[in-house]
Formats: C-alpha cells, structure tokens, sequence
C-alpha cells in the first residue's frame, strides 16, 4: 500500500520491479555495498559469505517449486549434488571449461528434478513429499555407489580460470554475486509472467487452474525444471568453489534447511527467501563461534556441541516462526514499511 | 542359506511395520504426518541405554519406565508444538514434526555425542527354528509386532475407546456430534504413538546399532511401508513391513550394494501406479 496520494498513473509503473528513484539509488548503492562487502570482512568470513550467496540460490529455487508453485520438494540438496556431479564429471575426467559446464550443470539437474516429479501429477500433499524423499535418498545413494563418482571420497573439481589464473575468494564472492542477483531477478520476473501467474494459480487450487484451461501436468514439471535448475547452478558454485565433491556434502539435511529458510523468510516471497538464507546462516556461524564457549563451560559434552547446537538452533528458531511468525519475516518486514508509509495516519489494520 | 536370509528378513519386516504403525495412528486420526517419529524412536532407545548403564535400574524397571517416557513424549508434543497448529496446512504440520525430529537429533547428540551401542540385553547367538538359524532380536521383534497387532485389532473392533478412534478417523464433524472428544483422541493416539516408539525403540536397539543417524534409518525404513500399505491403514502397515522386509534382502541377495535402495525404489513405483499404497482410502488423495 502507498501513501495517502500516491498513485501509479501507468501501466509501466504497475508493473515496475524498482519503482521511484529514491528505490534505484537503494538499490545501486545496496549491490555496490554487497560486491564490495567482501572487503571488508574478515577473512574467515569470506567463504561465509560466498555459501550465504550458494545457498540463496538454491533457496530461490525451493521458492519456484514451493513458494509459488506449491510443489514441496525435500530434496533440493540432492539436485544441488546432481549440479556439482555433472560439472565435476566433466571438467575432471573430459577436460570441459568450467564456463561450459555452468549451463550443463542447471540442465541436468533439471532434468533429474522432472524425472522424480512425473509422479507429481498425480500425487500431491505428503505424496509428492515421499517421492522427493526418495528422489534425495535414491540419487546419493547412486553418487555414493556409481563408479565414475568417487564413491563415497569423492572426487576432485579444477578451479575456474579467467586468463589462466585461478579465482581468489574475492573474485569469486563477484562470481557468486552476480548469479545471484541473476537468481533473483529471474525469480522476481517470473511472478510478473504467465507462467509465474500460472505457477501461483496452480498453487491456490489446481482444480480450477485446470478448469481455466492451465495444463498442470506441464506446469508442474516446469516449476520442477526451473527450481531445480537453480538448484544445479548453486551445485556448481559449490563445487567450484570447494574444488571437492562427495555424497555427504548433499545430505537430506541440506535439503530441510533450505525448506526452513524460506519458511522463515516468507513463503512465496523472493526477499523472504534471500533473508531468511542470510538469518539462518548467520546463526548458524553465530552457533559456530560460540561453541567453544559452550564446550569451556561444559567439558563432559565438548567434542560434540558444535553439530548439536547447530541442528537444536535451527529446530528452535523454526518452530519459534512457525508458532508465533507463521507468515515469516518479509511478512513482518512488510508490516514495518506499512507503518512508516502511513505514519500519521496508523488506522490501517 | 536363502531361506535363513528370507527368514531373517520376515522378521525384520515385523520391526518395519510397527514403525508404520506409529505413523498410521497419528496419520489415521488427525491426519498429520509424524516425520519426527524417527527420532523420537531414537532418543527412546538412548534413554533406555541411559536408564540401564548409568541409572543402573534393572531391566524391567527400565523397560517400565521407557514406556511411560514415550507416552509422555507423545502427549508433551501432541500437547505443546501440534495442538495449536491444528486445522493449518499440512506443510506447516509437516515441517513442525521435522523440525521437532531436528531438535530431538540435536539432543540425541548433544548429551550422548557420537557413541554407539547395543542395548545391553541384546540376545546373542542365533536361534534355530527347524533348520533354519535367524537372530534373536529379529525373532523378538517378529513375535512383539504380531502381539501388538492383535491387540490393537481387538481394541478397535471390541473397545469404546476404539470405536472412538475408528469414528475419529472416518470424521471429525461426526464424531464431534456424537459427543467424542475429537482432541482427546487425538491426544490418546499421540500417546500411544509414543509408547509404540519406544517399544520400537528397545527392538531397534536390539537390530541395529544404535547412532545419532538411528532416527533419520528408522524413518527410511518406515516411510516406503507406509506408502506402500497406505497412510491410514493398520493392516496395511503389517503387510507393508512384511512385504519390505521380504524384498529388501531378495535385492541385496541381488546385487549386494542395492539393498539400502530398495525401499525407496519400491515406494517410487508404488507411488506411480498406486499412489494410495495397498490399503489406504483413494479419496486421500484430496488431502
């Protein structure tokens, strides 16, 4: 809602992403300040920061398929591994340019995520839950057992190269953030599209989108592909930027924690996923840091409390949303700016 | 040889379909998915392995004492993290059970960090029945699960409480009208789903190893032999375990490595062709 007075006059800014001036100087200053935040930070934080950016790509992804769509997937880690398996695969053992692979990488893990969600159709609900499941499960349990992947060590991946020499952390936080803001912007344009309307159309009552002439079967699989697309590129980032893969980095765990980030984000909003990506992998490095403290304090649990405060964390904050901000933090986000818009004049809602 | 690993297998599927079961009290009720089941599983066999080794009370004693532990778990959770979410959509149920299944994990690992156990009890050996040898525990949890079975045939078919929960199940409205307290219900099959945990528990502690991990296989066991017998459907379960433990060694006397997959191929296919598992209501699928 705008402020008393404030009316779009046309078309273009209806639909406008960025709408007043003061919001492109925002934004121009925001991205200058995110690709010039590595700087700044302390070095133990860089790779911090560049999983904040893997991670918010893969949770866009769980947006398309979940947040708008409605299509819960519990598997994205897996479709993350298929990702860095293909362009592990490639660049290690047939001498593919990183560069090359980065589409390749989305496609295939794309096609993964249609093939598990053919069921899809005629499923839904817990259903199609079970077969993600079984989609996470059944895919690295072949990465762990197939033996062109390195069984369970894994196997090796080439830095990315720009004039033969290899990305620093930096340069590659540039890399990262730039499919980012790639991500989202797809992310964002799709909602202003017919296949985002249908997407969300299919998501509040698939009866009557398929009345209004939508073809679920297609719009399914479609949100399918684009989610796990986004999935695939976060997957090479992942293993470019760890230069290792194994089955274990794509564990089911993975997958939940991206579906509690965008629960605590907001479900079906772009920024509620981006946010709820950098809250939750801010505790988590918070959980980190403090754990020692913890072990110090209570000797007879040391060796374990980092893994275990880590996951009771996570459990709790989500739970803490769920009963208490079930609509997440853009929501609230929201709320805020509502406010602020309408200072004087606070009676609505 | 075969025979002996079809056997044992048989008899593993026992332990499966009481894990189903747990999942189909609470689903067949309330209609909510109990993907922290699993570890509630789990941390009744770490209690257990607490009360006998540290506490040092003796094995009956502990055995007593765990029951009452996972019903109170069962009530605690139906009580405090379920009931005020009741009547949302199912992810927000779903994703509350997972997370609750998280923060049990964390515990799990917190307190106990990474050993790993029998429980003290665990018969060793191999019993011979006729030619055949299978181990123990397996047998145990074969016999514990047809006992259950029965029992809760004949709770449902003879009991009010039963009735109860069978016009629960079949609607709520109705229920309600006819003066069942649907919420009570729901409190008593969640009750109940904890103490079947923890009598899995003290099976699976016999099976398998106990480890942090316990919960996360228990719950890739049950999950296949739930779809395949159906959300909501007691003998679904019992077959579904029997049929998954059946199929699972015949894949690994297959091709060895295949084994831990076969479940999750089988609930594929089963989704494909029959996504309302063996028993279960086709009418779920509105849900």
């Amino acid at each position: 809602m705008f402020p008393s007075g404030t009316f779009n006059a046309r078309p273009e800014q209806d639909i406008a992403i960025v709408r007043t001036k003061t919001q492109w100087l925002l934004l121009v200053a925001g991205l200058i300040f995110m690709f010039t935040l590595i700087l700044y930070i302390p070095l133990a934080w860089q790779s911090w920061l560049i999983f904040v950016g893997i991670y918010a790509i893969a949770a866009l992804g769980v947006h398309i398929m979940t947040g708008l769509c409605g299509q819960f997937s519990m598997g994205q880690a897996a479709f993350m591994a298929v990702g860095a398996y293909t362009t592990a695969t490639l660049s290690t053992r047939y001498g593919v340019s990183p560069w090359a692979t980065l589409p390749l990488s989305g496609i295939a893990a794309g096609l993964a995520g249609v093939i598990f969600a053919l069921p899809a159709v005629r499923i839904k609900g817990f259903y199609l839950v079970m077969s993600t499941i079984a989609a996470q499960f059944i895919i690295v349990w072949f990465l762990r057992e197939a033996s062109w992947t390195g069984g369970v060590y894994g196997t090796s991946v080439p830095k990315i190269t720009i004039g033969g020499e290899a990305l620093n952390y930096v340069q590659y936080w540039w890399l990262t953030l730039g499919l980012v803001v790639v991500a989202i912007f797809f992310a964002k344009n799709i909602q202003r599209t017919t296949t985002g309307r249908t997407f969300v159309a299919v998501r509040d009552n698939d009866k009557a989108a398929e009345v209004m002439g939508i073809n679920l079967f297609r719009t399914k699989l479609l949100a399918f592909f684009i989610g796990c697309f986004f999935a695939g590129i976060a997957g090479w980032l992942w293993a470019h930027f760890l230069l290792y893969v194994s089955p274990n980095q794509f564990a089911f765990k993975t997958s939940l924690w991206l579906l509690g980030m965008i629960i605590i984000g907001g479900m079906g909003s772009t920024t509620g996923a981006v946010l709820g990506v950098a809250v939750i992998r801010f505790m988590d490095k918070l959980v980190d840091e403090l754990a020692p403290v913890v072990s110090a304090a209570f000797p007879s649990w040391s060796g374990q409390v980092a893994p275990a405060l880590s996951l009771i964390v996570f459990a709790t904050v989500v739970i803490f949303f769920i009963l208490v901000e079930p609509k997440g933090l853009y929501h609230r986000l929201q709320r805020i700016i509502l406010y602020y818009r309408l200072y004087p004049f606070s009676y609505h809602r | 040889m075969t025979v002996d690993i079809l056997l044992d297998g048989l008899f593993t599927g026992g332990v499966y379909a009481l894990v189903a079961l747990g999942f189909v009290m609470v689903f067949k009720s309330s209609r909510i998915l109990n993907l922290a089941y699993g570890q509630m599983i789990a941390i009744s066999a770490y209690v257990l392995y607490w009360l006998l080794t540290s506490v040092e009370v003796p094995t009956w004693l502990g055995i007593l004492l765990l029951f009452a532990f996972g019903a109170a778990l069962g009530f605690l959770i139906e009580r405090l993290a379920i009931r005020p979410l009741l009547g949302q959509s199912f992810l927000v149920l779903l994703m509350m059970t997972l997370m609750l299944g998280f923060l049990f994990q964390g515990i799990i690992v917190l307190i106990w960090g990474v050993e790993s156990f029998n429980l003290p009890f665990t018969p060793s050996g191999m019993l011979t029945i006729g030619d055949w040898q299978v181990s123990p525990a397996t047998t145990w949890g074969f016999v514990v699960c047809l006992v259950v079975f029965l029992l809760l045939t004949l709770v449902f078919r003879y009991t009010k409480v039963g009735l109860a929960m069978r016009v629960v199940a079949a609607d709520h409205e109705v229920a309600q009208s006819l003066g069942i307290m649907v919420r009570r219900i729901f409190s008593l099959t969640w009750v109940v789903s904890g103490f079947l945990a923890a009598m899995v528990g003290i099976l699976v502690g016999m099976v398998w190893m106990v480890t942090p991990d316990l919960g996360d296989l228990v719950l890739g066991k049950g999950l296949p032999v739930l779809i395949l017998g159906g959300l909501d459907s007691v003998p679904g379960a019992l077959l579904g375990g029997l049929i998954i433990g059946l199929v699972e060694p015949l894949g690994g006397y297959w091709a060895p490595g295949i084994r831990e997959i076969v479940p999750w191929v089988a609930m594929l296919l089963i989704l494909l062709i029959r996504p309302y598992g063996l028993f279960g209501q086709k009418d779920i699928e509105r849900i």
